[in-house]
């Protein structure tokens, strides 16, 4: 009975450890900027819509045949041209634009939400 | 199986003068290729006379946009035939493509500002149109290579892309 109390109390320790551990790993994440990745494909930004946070990186990637760019509808950002198998980076910064489209095939568009 | 009455009912739209004998869905692989590049040079051609021509800023992102993205199909079918050890071959389609082309150019050459502008937009949207339901019904059902296939089925997302583009440009030009 002891044995089985022992083993038990042993079990719950591990399991609490394990989610203390997964919270303050958590914790950290939200910490660490993240990269978040949309693809330009069949002429639309997948996704189209994306959340993120002021520190995180936005990578675009073309897998379309067309040239495309993910350009701020306001000119503030641009990741200029982007030929099939390219990609580029944006940083998430403070009152950063957060419509755009590409500036080629101005029927694409896509939205950041800074939260 | 080549698709027959397809074939006449697409060209018949776009070539009316043409023979039964000169039917597009009889077109080899490499005929088919010739076509598209051909088609596309065209497109570029009208593109260039744009620029020279427009003052309209639309109609230069647009005529831009027309070079740069024809020019990328037409690198990767070029890419493709050489993997193949394939040569696109001229045929009668092609042939007519040209001789309308260069008519369309002679007579839009004559023209300046807004007319030119609405005629450049009108055209685009009408030859996207035309090119667009060639590719997608008579020639994509009946190209052989599942590459060459593959290749013409991206295309016509270009394709059908500059088609919406030419049709909201004409409703702004108007």
């Amino acid at each position: 009975m002891t044995k089985n109390i022992l083993r038990r109390d042993v079990l719950v320790g591990v399991a609490a450890s394990a989610v203390t551990l997964a919270a303050s790993n958590k914790t950290a994440a939200a910490k660490t900027p993240r990269t978040h990745d949309i693809v330009i494909k069949s002429f639309t930004f997948e996704p189209q819509s994306v959340t993120v946070q002021v520190g995180d990186t936005i990578r675009w990637t073309n897998e379309d045949l067309a040239p495309h760019t993910a350009t701020a509808s306001e000119a503030g950002w641009d990741t200029g041209e982007l030929a099939k198998g390219q990609s580029a980076t944006i940083l998430v910064t403070h009152g950063m634009q957060t419509s755009y489209f590409c500036a080629f095939h101005p029927h694409m568009k896509g939205t950041i939400e800074v939260v | 199986m080549k698709k027959f009455l397809t074939g006449i009912a697409v060209a018949g739209m776009l070539f009316a003068t043409q023979a039964l004998a000169n039917d597009p869905a009889e077109l080899s692989d490499v005929e088919i290729a010739h076509v598209a590049y051909t088609a596309d040079n065209l497109d570029i051609r009208y593109a260039h006379l744009a620029l020279a021509k427009s003052k309209n800023p639309e109609i230069h992102k647009f005529a831009k946009t027309m070079i740069r993205d024809h020019e990328a199909v037409n690198e990767q079918a070029l890419a493709l035939l050489k993997k193949l050890g394939a040569e696109a071959k001229d045929n009668f389609l092609s042939q007519k493509l040209n001789r309308d082309g260069d008519a369309i150019i002679a007579k839009f050459s004559a023209l300046s500002g807004a007319e030119f502008d609405r005629a450049y937009a009108e055209n685009e949207l009408a030859y996207h149109k035309a090119v667009n339901a060639l590719v997608g019904e008579v020639f994509i059902p009946n190209i052989e290579n599942p590459e060459v296939k593959a290749l013409f089925e991206e295309g016509l997302k270009i394709f059908k892309a500059h088609e919406a583009h030419a049709e909201m440009m004409v409703k702004a030009l108007k």
